[in-house]
């Protein structure tokens, strides 16, 4: 049987996509440079991306609601500290963010962190629904315990996705973590951590939930 | 304490969370600019591959290459670099892995779109297909299906976008990307040292049971924990050549050159099983720690772990983060132009 080299391969492939994919980048690079300047900086580059969880279809002819910035953190790191610090100084456009709150055992209720969430930008051409203006409570499921989410809807599109509450046999730090400090969720002792957690599926599922009831 | 610090964002994208920090100054309006819109086409490069390379979504190249058989289809870049990686490693693990389990996926209970949470039914009968289906033609850039069949390239999807918003990154000194626990750590920290990573314990999500320390490299796991279909009918990892969920490990992880990389052995090397992982692992020379169900360790020769990083806990995340001497914590002994110099 042939060998592949796979270190080459993969090298080779990162390579001939992002050469196929540099007029594209270079073209929001160069837009930005010259925007750069003048602007305060998140709001300087046209969302690429879209954040919130679940997208409803951008409905033709809506009113263009400005989009809710992604949140963004100035995390302050200790110059040679082994931990990553939180929240310190708020950039031009941070959404206000509750300080991490100190582990509490057992069930906990909390201020919701704010979490991350933009208009479409890519319409999502299946997801038909179109939702009742309001706000909607949903709730997901883990092993951990609940996690409720809190989801915004506006002319019919989700303008904000927050979590609301988290029943679970920890602290809710974790969950505090999942929208803004995914980074330093599970460990103080090291920068990042390899391997999946499944509390994603949850907030999906509390988001969905909530979406459920917006019909 | 120094005005140090980094830009990090964080999106749902692929089902999971992404997270890239950019180290910098916060204190230059400039270098923060340029760091925010760096992360921006970086994380355009999640959005563009899932775009590209979902299952779950009917109206993705992907889906649009399964209702096409038989016939080759020209596939974007991005495809034909997925599929073609996702069949050499399907080649390199003899069937193990094998990016052809689409169906079965589905049948299993991985059928649902993770943002809307819809239930996806592809319809299509794929029967004792394998990677030996797909049909590549590297000169026109063709994907040829000879039998229908569904492909899942979600142990190559995920560490591609990683790669490619690496590949947007480069110029910074440090920068880190999670997308849920696979990993990609360019350069070093702010301090100057090398990125440390845990590798969480497959049986209990808050601890760890190992770490190394990195730089410029992806650390990917594979664990059964992950991603559980609806009741129990197993985790995602199959071996596709019994069709059923592999059980020989409880986690793989990966230290590679790149995150596609990374996933895709860790992905095999779980189906492999410890023994024939490690020699797959070895073979191309990556590092990997392949732990079973019974909690031992196997790991390639040189897997660079490093237990000095667990034992560096001093108490309570909180009171350290005050960093109370305004050193920011400096009594480790970096040797930071070692691991940084570029």
């Amino acid at each position: 049987m042939k060998r592949r080299p796979l270190v080459a391969l993969s090298s080779a492939a990162i390579l001939a996509i992002y050469a196929a994919g540099y007029v594209r980048t270079r073209g929001a690079a160069d837009r930005f440079a010259a925007e750069a300047a003048p602007r305060r900086a998140p709001a300087a580059n046209p969302p690429l991306v879209q954040s919130a969880p679940p997208l409803p279809r951008v409905q033709q002819g809506e009113p263009v609601i400005p989009p809710p910035t992604r949140q963004i953190e100035t995390r302050a790191r200790a110059a040679a500290g082994q931990t990553p610090a939180v929240t310190s100084s708020p950039a031009p456009d941070v959404v206000p963010q509750p300080a991490a709150p100190a582990p509490s055992p057992a069930i906990t209720e909390y201020e919701p962190p704010p979490v991350p969430s933009a208009p479409p930008e890519v319409p999502a051409p299946t997801v038909e629904a179109r939702f009742k203006d309001g706000t909607y409570l949903g709730w997901g499921y883990c092993r951990h315990g609940d996690i409720q989410a809190s989801v915004a809807v506006e002319a019919g599109r989700i303008t904000s996705a927050t979590i609301a509450r988290c029943l679970t046999r920890y602290s809710c730090s974790w969950i505090e973590a999942l929208p803004g400090q995914v980074v330093s969720r599970q460990s103080p002792e090291v920068d990042y951590v390899s391997g999946a957690t499944e509390s994603t599926d949850a907030f999906h599922d509390a988001v969905a939930d909530a979406l459920s009831k917006a019909k | 304490m120094n005005a140090t610090g980094s830009s990090i964002h964080t999106i749902t994208v692929m089902g999971t969370f992404a997270t890239i920090e950019v180290v910098g100054d916060p204190s230059d309006p400039k270098q923060i600019a340029e760091r925010e819109a760096a992360i921006e086409r970086a994380f355009g490069w999640f959005d563009r591959i899932e775009a590209c390379c979902s299952r779950f979504e009917p109206a993705s190249e992907l889906s649009q290459l399964a209702r096409q058989i038989g016939v080759p289809v020209p596939a974007s870049e991005i495809l034909y670099e997925a599929v073609q990686f996702a069949v050499a490693v399907a080649e390199e693990s003899d069937g193990a892995f094998d990016p052809t389990v689409g169906v079965e996926m589905e049948t299993r209970g991985f059928n649902r779109e993770y943002r809307t949470r819809r239930v996806i039914h592809t319809g299509i009968a794929a029967r004792g297909v394998s990677y030996r289906d797909v049909r590549l033609d590297p000169k026109r850039r063709t994907i040829t299906l000879l039998r229908p069949l569904m492909l899942d390239l979600g142990a190559v999807a995920k560490g591609l976008a990683i790669d490619m918003a690496a590949r947007e990154l480069a110029s910074f000194t440090g920068f880190a990307i999670d997308a849920g626990g696979d990993l990609f750590l360019g350069g070093c920290r702010l301090d100057g040292a090398p990125w440390t990573v845990g590798i969480r314990h497959p049986r209990d999500d808050r601890a760890l049971i190992d770490a190394v320390r990195v730089s410029n490299r992806a650390v990917c796991t594979s664990g059964d924990y992950e991603r559980r279909s609806g009741g129990d009918a197993g985790h995602h990892i199959i071996d596709a050549r019994s069709g059923t969920p592999a059980t020989m490990l409880a986690s793989v992880t990966v230290v590679a050159p790149t995150a596609m990389l990374a996933d895709a052995l860790a992905t095999a090397a779980f189906a492999l099983g410890p023994d024939e992982g490690i020699r797959l692992l070895e073979r191309h020379g990556v590092e990997g720690l392949l732990v079973p169900p019974t909690l031992q360790r196997h790991a390639t020769r040189g897997f660079p772990s490093d237990y000095s990083i667990l034992q560096d806990t001093k108490g309570p995340a909180d009171d350290r983060l005050r960093d109370p001497d305004g050193d920011g914590g400096s009594d480790r002994g970096h040797q930071p132009d070692v691991w940084c110099s570029r």
